[in-house]
């Protein structure tokens, strides 16, 4: 069993594989380890959804983040700060969509509520709540390090015989017989039967070599950090209408990002001063008490956006055994525990309280889309 | 949005020369420099430049800065930004600033990367005590800010850095407890060696430091002898005592910007790590991105005065400026920088640069018909292979070890009996093929000669010289002396070059000191002459015994 991609997803379902018993599993990463979205995240855990599927997976995600340590036997801290997500409503439209999330997310036992105005400030106490109707608060939202979390996952799967090769490109498959026998790599073939495609926003072209094609495109997401500063907000604040979201971390600095609606599709990585200078304008005018915190880095990632913005997991139609799990649309890392599971129990023949196929490509084609209404 | 033709990034030698290039040929430049005054390293530099009269050879780096600077600051195509540190170059050619508190940005028709160097560190136990220091931030705190930075130092690293520093401290009356240097021979000028050896302090290759050691800050430090492997060799540790520890054990470029930018870059030993790929023109893969000084490699500062130079010229000759007259300024700078390159000292950039052109070959920014100086052979000078063992015209190999000139050296460049019998004659004790020729100008007699190129030995002509002394001040390395061996009945008067405090008084009584600081006797300061206001070195008239003319080469003050 060969999995492409050395991210969250790629170890993570690496990590549950070997759990359930398949040990002979290669994980191929073209750089390091978090190298591609994974390392560039914003790092949130959200349970706050709008549909069902998504919040399950998000629930179920965030009590093993809770425990991620000790579900991984990780000697190191995975970071996980449950500090909480403030959704802010800034329309009439939103307000009342989060009135429908809410109930969808009780339904799946998320501890999610909404507040007024003056909740927010006793939430948040530096926050403009100018424009705004409200919010929805979960306190067991949060945020984990991305790059411990998929370390964790890394070295469980190792411990247990899994294989990693970091540094190594994957350069075609071959198919034999309508089964998928083996992995061209730039350092040498592989046998493998199962192939995971987990490759992110390259996931789509990883497929087109099997002949798949998948509606995955990659989209650049630019962010932010600032100097470390005195402690004065917990949860992650995030509007949809306005397109950003911030947090400050533990230690002070304060992360943000914002999504521009006119990105292009590509690979572009690389940062832009127009973002710079636009996020940090945006996200002051909510939390003007960060107007004068100096930035110390930005950097960009790259999100794989599938139409309807959530997960695509499906078999190649012409090649037997290569799975595709891609296409997490920018909240692949906090769902990815769960996923893995759900992965891990399919491909073991073990049973599953959600259904996998739900997350089959071929919802695109049938017009059942996984529509997600809560997406920065 | 503020638009130019021409950012230059950095005020350093390199980008305050690229600067006034690009002025002169009539480009509109801003320079950004982080520091509230520009010069770089050289504000600091009080000691005197190598290399050659373009490079201003034998002026102290300190007053190269503000020379370049006053003739900057004059020049009404140059804006300069300082406390102005660049923050990044955008893929829509954008680079912002952080300029009066504000986010600026520029839109420059070509951008000039000068952003230097930055010191490399070792690690060792305790290297995190209060008073493990950079040589170079020791540097700063006596020569910029006036701040004596401890009584006993240990400096590790004898390349030129950590000799120049060892010597400054000494200057500003710290007391140099050693130099120790992992390799079998002294990496810096052996002039700079001898001069802190004359000095009293001892230089130990095959040295290194194995912990600093001390409660709440550094008291003192464990050496050890290093086998050929590099390996400490057990039973050879020692503790010295010291308040502070100098790490002077290289430079990396600060090449991040390149970096940033999306420069293509190369990990190039010979340069000292990671280095954007240039052109001839040190052009980097980006076009209208350019790059001079130590990012692009580590070199003397004389280099990247230069290399500040070419790049100021090419930008302003890609914007459209100069006319005819520029290709020819192109190839004078090309070939200084060869010459700069051309001797022992340079080989390793030669090497480097071998690399870099090739690379540069394979990104297609290699510019056929114009051929550099560090293409082997092509200027021939200097470029046949030379083995660094040594050859017929190096020193002893005791003097690579220790600074100080052995007996058969001397006796190669000491002046015959019947030579000092005619008259005051100069002793040049200059042993290695360093770019440096500031003696040779110095000389209106025309004693003292290259016959190759600025990377020769000076060969003096004893019959042309008449021991006049112009010589002793201007010599960068403080390497030339002046013998009278008919000063008196036993008498000789030694001339040497003096640049301690305080100044001695004719009429009172000296301490003669030998090359490696030993004290030889006291013996009456005949004459001091200043070097002037610019020049600073003081020569000193020494009576001394006959026998020992050839023996005393420095003054103590009692």
């Amino acid at each position: 069993m060969v999995i492409v991609g050395g991210g969250i997803i790629g170890c993570s379902v690496a990590f549950e594989l070997a759990k359930r018993g398949r040990r002979d599993v290669l994980v191929i990463e073209q750089g390091y380890l978090t190298s591609g979205a994974t390392g560039r995240c914003g790092a949130g855990i959200r349970q706050q959804w709008g549909s069902v599927l998504n919040a399950a997976l998000a629930v179920e995600s965030t009590q093993i983040f809770e425990n991620l340590e000790e579900h991984t036997g990780y000697e190191g801290d995975c970071g996980l700060n449950q500090g909480g997500y403030l959704l802010v409503a800034y329309t009439q439209k939103e307000w009342e969509q989060f009135q429908r999330n809410l109930d969808v997310q009780h339904s799946v036992g998320v501890d999610s509520y909404a507040v007024d105005l003056e909740g927010i400030k006793g939430i948040v106490p530096h926050i403009n709540t100018d424009g705004m109707l409200g919010a929805c608060f979960c306190a067991k939202d949060g945020h984990a390090d991305p790059f411990h979390c998929t370390y964790a996952y890394a070295r469980g799967a190792q411990r247990m015989g899994v294989d990693i090769e970091t540094y190594t490109q994957v350069l075609g498959f071959e198919v034999d017989g309508g089964r998928i026998s083996s992995v061209k790599t730039d350092k040498g073939n592989v046998g493998a039967n199962v192939v995971l495609n987990c490759a992110g926003n390259r996931a789509a072209q990883m497929a087109a070599l099997v002949g798949d094609e998948l509606p995955i495109a990659p989209e650049r997401h630019q962010i932010l950090i600032t100097e470390p500063v005195a402690h004065i907000m917990s949860p992650m604040v995030m509007s949809f209408h306005r397109h950003f979201y911030v947090q400050q971390t533990p230690h002070g600095s304060v992360i943000m990002g914002i999504g521009d609606p006119s990105e292009p599709v590509g690979c572009n990585v690389r940062s832009s001063w127009q973002f710079l200078e636009h996020c940090a304008w945006l996200v002051t005018q909510t939390l003007p008490a960060f107007r004068n915190l100096r930035v110390v880095r930005q950097w960009a990632g790259s999100y794989d956006m599938s139409p309807d913005r959530n997960p695509i997991i499906s078999e190649a139609g012409g090649a037997e055994g290569f799975f595709t799990i891609a296409g997490f649309s920018g909240h692949g890392f906090m769902v990815a525990p769960r996923t893995a599971i759900l992965v891990a129990n399919h491909l073991t023949g073990l049973e599953d309280s959600l259904d996998i196929k739900r997350f089959s490509a071929s919802r695109y084609k049938e017009g059942e889309l996984l529509l997600e209404p809560s997406v920065v | 949005m503020k638009a130019v033709e021409v950012m230059v990034i950095g005020g350093g030698p390199a980008g305050l020369c690229a600067a006034l290039s690009a002025a002169s040929l009539g480009a509109k430049v801003l320079l950004a420099e982080r520091d509230g005054t520009p010069g770089g390293q050289l504000v600091k530099q009080t000691h005197k430049f190598f290399g050659s009269e373009k490079q201003y050879a034998g002026d102290r780096g300190v007053h190269i800065a503000q020379m370049l600077l006053d003739k900057a600051r004059v020049d009404s195509n140059i804006e300069i930004w300082t406390d102005s540190a660049v923050l990044s170059i955008y893929e829509d050619g954008v680079v912002t600033v952080e300029h009066e508190g504000k986010h600026a940005k520029v839109k420059p028709g070509r951008s000039i990367i000068a952003t230097g160097a930055a010191e490399k560190f070792l690690s060792f136990p305790g290297n995190d005590l209060p008073g493990v220091y950079g040589a170079g931030a020791v540097q700063t705190l006596m020569n910029v800010s006036g701040v004596k930075p401890a009584e006993r130092v240990l400096m590790v690293g004898a390349g030129n850095i950590g000799l120049i520093v060892s010597y400054q401290l000494a200057q500003a009356g710290v007391k140099v407890e050693a130099v120790i240097e992992g390799a079998a021979r002294i990496g810096g000028y052996l002039v700079h060696a001898s001069k802190i050896r004359r000095a009293g302090i001892p230089i130990m290759t095959r040295h290194t430091i194995l912990e600093a050691f001390g409660e709440k800050q550094v008291e003192g430090a464990v050496i050890a002898q290093l086998d050929d492997n590099w390996l400490p060799v057990a039973g050879t540790e020692r503790k010295i005592a010291c308040d502070a520890i100098c790490l002077a054990v290289g430079l990396s470029p600060l090449a991040e910007l390149a970096w940033q930018a999306g420069c293509e870059m190369a990990y190039i030993k010979e340069l000292s790590g990671h280095v954007p790929i240039v052109n001839e023109f040190l052009e980097s893969t980006i076009s209208g991105i350019y790059c001079a000084g130590d990012v692009s490699g580590i070199e003397e500062a004389s280099a990247a005065m230069v290399e500040g130079r070419l790049a100021g010229i090419s930008v302003a000759v890609s914007l459209g400026h100069g006319g005819g007259a520029a290709e020819a300024m192109q190839r004078e700078a090309m070939g200084e920088l060869g010459e700069l390159r051309a001797g022992l000292m340079g080989r390793h950039i030669r090497e480097g640069l071998a690399k870099m052109d090739s690379l540069a070959a394979e990104f297609g920014i290699r510019n056929s018909e114009f051929k550099t100086p560090h293409a082997a052979a092509e200027l021939g000078i200097g470029c046949e292979v030379q083995d660094i063992s040594i050859s017929a015209t190096s020193p002893a190999s005791a003097l690579f070890s220790s600074g100080v000139p052995a007996n058969e050296d001397i006796a190669k460049i000491c002046p015959s009996d019947e030579r000092f019998a005619a008259g005051p004659v100069a002793v040049v004790e200059c042993f290695q093929e360093i770019p440096c020729n500031p003696c040779v100008k110095a000389c209106n007699r025309g004693a003292i000669a290259m016959p190759r190129d600025i990377n020769d030995m000076p060969a003096l002509n004893a019959r042309l010289c008449n021991g006049c002394g112009r010589c002793i001040p201007l010599c960068p390395g403080l390497a030339i002396f002046v013998i009278d061996m008919d000063y008196g009945e036993d008498l000789a008067l030694v001339k040497l070059p003096y640049e301690y405090v305080p100044i001695p008084k004719a009429g009172q009584l000296a301490l003669g000191l030998d090359r490696c600081g030993r004290e030889l006797g006291r013996y009456e300061v005949v004459r001091v002459m200043p070097g002037g206001k610019r020049n600073m070195t003081h020569t000193v008239a020494l009576a001394v015994p006959k026998e020992l003319a050839m023996e005393v080469r420095a003054v103590g003050v009692l």
